[in-house]
């Protein structure tokens, strides 16, 4: 630490320029990682494709209507990807207070120029471009966090200074609860870990974790709406909001082992809302089975271990901080996407990250790899 | 160079257990819902995705005793609409309205209700439904069909009864043999999206449907023709309200012919006949008349029999050997019993006669004196044993039974009205049934319709069998009876039933209905042919003729002229060829 802290230290003092050093070629670079990514993606468009046709045929008469957006969307992800992958990480510590005012302020915005989707304000429209704020404060949330505690490494074991960096987070954490709990509680989850990885200690997270929970339960159960999903998890057969979640578990139920095939399944016919969307996972199940669906969920152990080797191999602490946001980001959304379609809790929309149809999601997660990958190209081989 | 401490390292390795046990307990949670509860969400599933189409089942022919069909299956057709299907809705309106003759209004409303199908009109005919499948509309349906269709019309209309829009029995033998004929419906499945929109080249698995049985009756065309006919004369002639015939084997209780005019259309049986004046009544006071216009008076009615039942008199006194055929008897025209006076029909009275001359004569006093040998407890013995106490157990649904005075109330009165069948109550099929009793040796058939059920490749799969009690009453007693029978239409009271070349048995009866100042009657006669072993007992009932009502002079030529026509169409050979004075 000492180490990095003294580089850091001579960096600044030859005043390098912004775009000195800006790409740089690494000895590293995580092919299994871009082999995962790439598999999950190609896979995540052909459930799209699947999933979407049906009503992109009866919508716009283009059964491959969702299914070329999102082709578009993978590409300029990807091409983001490889771009920033290119990129040395530790430019983006000089933007580090411009992303957090950009997040501030696209936060607020939001909340009064946004247009409303399923009864929630989430996005900003720049003409033809939907774009949700909340997925760019993923990232963004990230890139700070990671360059503000791993300036307070040293003193994060104190307990006020972690608080300090908890009261930074939770206002944006906060704007963002407004319109979307469930992204929120992704944002708040990453800087937790972010947080308790970087910190010695382990009672004060334990402390705040309970309270963190105790919080989130009682909000829960006093704003009205959240509480009708409670009631429609505990008994989603007879209750009237439980009908999305039953029609997932009919498509995972009648899956069976081996799946009805690819593009067989009766339950993205409509009986699914937006089956290509959130609920993409029940589909998944239903065409191929358990035996698809375990395959899956491999891929993405395979890609949060992958992180887990880039976070504990990075060059500083400031890139295995990104990777440990980034990776635990993706384990956080695959484990509630997963945990609602099989209703082991309480619904809330969460897309399967590289699967589920959406622009910003895509592009945002495909960065974020990207990222991931820059931050690999520059671990050292012994 | 960033080298991360030993703690890091280890929460590293923490959080990750953390994710992939999460992860680890949804792939348990997967296992449990793809394997444990696979077969209960792919049933639900199933049944959210399947439409299913019901395919009628035809149901089974009824036949008559030669083969002759009574009832069968006509294809018809049910029009519907699929609202999410309809592409061109004016058209479907306007070829709906002009081939099926409806109301514009009504098809509009239906074609345009947001159903997922919606029935426009059934029973159309396969003509009028081949020329709308023609025009090839989407989302009109038409799906085949059969309707019920009785060939004959009204012939036995009450006995064979009629189905229901859903092809279920209604009345008649079509209640009773209603689990054999019905069959099974078949159903088209097919796969539908969330809409209901059907999918296309979704495989369609069908349940195909089972053929209803089919029954073959005891009735005879031909007899239940002859019956009709004569029955529909005398109604006609008479003016009467009602007239009944009972055409019977008195062997084995098949019913040859069972006649209730005025019969209904079966195949209008919600059409209410002339006889019946709807005018200004409300649609409960029709559904009430239509209900008696379905009635069958030989089966779901009783009656007073009268004379006809001085043979259960006359059977108990022989039975019990009180009275022979040589006993003499007064009559003066009247009875004093207790401290009532009771006539004969008869004035001025028979004077003195033997027993058998007083059966001839059907004289009321003759059979006062015989029922008060008899007693009540051996009168109501010999009720029993000819079946009066219990309903017949004919294969038709709704039977009445008999109204007896309780035993203990029985006093000489009772007894004496009893003696020549007043102050009781019988169905006409109890009478004729006691009656055959009496003229086949002494065995209580019962009297029935059903003979096997046949599938549809004719071959047997059931014989009905119904029960015989034999010996009910003494061989002696029978033959007496024949013989007693015989001399009422050769000698007595009943000789308007003469067929030359035949010997026919018979009684008449004149009953006056209740209340008894009313002058109305039922006249009936029962009888029975060849007398010396009938092989056919016939009841004819007139219920309220007007002017003549004497059973004997209205009700006995009626029989006679079914004899007539059926003795020669059953194959019985002329005993004689003049008639002997």
């Amino acid at each position: 630490m000492q180490q990095n802290a003294k580089s850091q230290h001579t960096s600044r003092k030859r005043k390098e320029g912004l775009l000195e050093n800006f790409f740089v070629k690494g000895e590293y670079f995580d092919y299994v990682l871009l082999f995962v990514v790439f598999f999950l993606v190609c896979f995540g468009l052909v459930m799209v494709y699947s999933t979407s046709s049906y009503k992109a045929y009866l919508e716009f008469k283009d059964a491959a209507y969702y299914f070329k957006r999102q082709l578009l969307f993978c590409g300029i992800g990807f091409i983001g990807m490889i771009l920033i992958s290119k990129v040395n990480y530790l430019k983006w510590k000089k933007f580090s207070g411009l992303i957090y005012l950009m997040m501030l302020m696209l936060q607020i915005v939001v909340l009064f120029v946004g247009s409303e989707s399923h009864g929630a304000k989430r996005w900003i429209q720049i003409g033809p471009i939907g774009f949700q704020p909340s997925e760019f404060a993923k990232i963004g949330m990230i890139l700070f966090m990671a360059h503000l505690i791993s300036k307070k490494a040293n003193v994060i074991k104190k307990f006020s200074e972690l608080i300090k960096i908890y009261v930074v987070g939770l206002i944006i954490v906060g704007l963002i609860a407004i319109e979307n709990l469930s992204t929120a509680v992704v944002v708040m989850a990453i800087i937790i870990i972010m947080t308790f990885i970087t910190s010695p200690k382990y009672k004060q997270f334990f402390v705040l974790g309970s309270l963190a929970v105790l919080i989130i339960v009682l909000f829960i159960t006093t704003v009205g709406y959240r509480g009708e999903r409670i009631d429609a998890w505990l008994d989603p057969e007879n209750h009237e909001k439980g009908y999305q979640t039953m029609q997932s578990l009919y498509a995972i139920g009648s899956g069976g082992i081996f799946g009805k095939g690819l593009g067989q399944s009766m339950q993205k016919l409509g009986f699914i809302p937006e089956s290509h969307n959130d609920m993409i996972f029940s589909v998944v199940c239903e065409e191929l089975g358990l035996f698809g669906a375990v395959c899956v969920i491999v891929m993405f152990i395979i890609l949060i271990w992958r992180c887990v080797i880039i976070a504990d191999n990075a060059k500083d602490l400031y890139g295995s901080l990104i990777v440990i946001g980034i990776m635990t980001h993706i384990a956080v959304q695959v484990i509630i996407n997963l945990a609602v379609v099989t209703n082991t809790m309480p619904n809330t929309g969460v897309p399967l990250p590289f699967i589920s149809y959406g622009g910003s999601s895509m592009v945002f997660i495909l960065i974020e790899m990207g990222v991931v990958l820059s931050v690999s190209r520059q671990i050292k081989l012994k | 160079m960033f080298k991360s401490k030993t703690f890091m390292k280890r929460k590293l390795m923490l959080v990750f257990m953390v994710f992939f046990l999460f992860l680890i307990f949804l792939i348990g949670r997967l296992v449990y819902l793809t394997i444990i509860q696979s077969d209960f969400y792919q049933n639900e599933a199933l049944e959210l995705h399947q439409r299913e189409r019901a395919i009628k089942a035809p149901r089974g022919i009824i036949y008559d005793r030669n083969g002759v069909i009574i009832a069968s299956n006509k294809p018809v057709c049910t029009i519907s609409v699929i609202y999410s299907q309809v592409t061109d809705k004016e058209k479907v309106i306007e070829v709906l309205t002009k081939e099926l003759e409806l109301d514009e209004v009504e098809v509009r409303k239906k074609v345009e209700k947001v159903s997922s199908r919606e029935k426009i009109k059934s029973n159309v005919d396969k003509v009028v439904a081949d020329r709308i499948r023609e025009y090839e509309l989407d989302g009109v349906m038409v799906d085949e069909d059969y309707k019920r269709y009785y060939p004959y019309g009204d012939l036995a209309s009450k006995v064979i009864g009629f189905t229901g829009a859903d092809n279920q029995g209604i009345i008649g033998l079509e209640v009773f043999y209603d689990s054999y004929l019905s069959g099974t419906d078949g159903t088209i499945n097919t796969l539908t999206d969330a809409k209901g929109v059907e999918i296309k080249n979704a495989q369609e698995t069908v349940d195909e449907p089972v053929e209803g049985l089919n029954l073959t009756i005891s009735i005879d065309l031909n007899i239940q023709k002859y019956a009709q006919q004569a029955a529909e004369k005398v109604y006609t002639k008479k003016e009467a309200k009602r007239v009944s015939v009972i055409a019977m084997n008195p062997k084995n209780g098949e019913i040859y012919a069972m006649v209730n005019v005025p019969e209904f259309d079966l195949n209008e049986p919600f059409t209410l006949t002339e006889e019946y004046d709807t005018t200004g009544l409300s649609s409960e006071e029709i559904n009430d008349l239509r209900n008696q216009m379905w009635r069958n008076w030989c089966i779901n009615d009783t009656y007073e029999p009268g004379s006809t039942f001085k043979t259960v008199t006359a059977t108990a006194a022989l039975e019990e050997r009180v009275v022979t055929l040589e006993d003499g008897f007064q009559c003066p025209g009247f009875r004093i019993v207790e401290d009532r006076r009771i006539k004969c029909h008869k004035v001025v009275g028979h004077g003195s006669e033997s027993f058998k001359q007083g059966f001839m004569n059907s004289c009321n006093p003759v059979f006062m004196d015989v029922g008060a040998r008899v007693g009540v407890e051996n009168m109501y013995k010999n009720y029993e044993k000819l079946g009066l106490f219990q309903k017949t157990g004919v294969d038709l649904p709704g039977e009445a039974n008999s109204i007896m005075h309780n035993k203990q109330n029985v006093g000489p009165v009772e007894l004496a009205t009893m003696s020549f069948g007043q102050s009781i109550q019988i169905t006409p099929l109890q009478l004729i049934v006691a009656v055959s009793a009496m003229v086949n040796g002494g065995n209580l058939v019962t009297p029935h319709f059903g003979m096997y059920i046949t599938n549809s490749d004719n071959e047997i799969i059931e014989t009905l069998e119904y029960p015989i009690e034999s010996g009910v009453i003494s061989k002696e007693t029978s033959d007496t009876m024949k013989v007693l029978l015989e001399s009422v239409v050769a000698e007595g009271g009943g000789s308007k039933a003469i067929v030359e070349g035949y010997r026919i048995g018979g009684k008449t009866a004149t009953s006056e209905k209740l209340p008894r100042s009313s002058n109305k009657y039922i006249s009936s006669f029962i009888g029975v042919a060849p007398a010396d072993d009938p092989v056919i007992a016939v009841l004819v009932l007139i219920d309220e003729p007007t002017g003549i009502y004497y059973g004997g002079t209205i009700a006995a030529p009626v029989a006679q002229e079914i004899f007539e026509n059926i003795l020669p169409y059953l194959g019985i050979p002329m005993e004689y060829e003049e008639k002997v004075d």
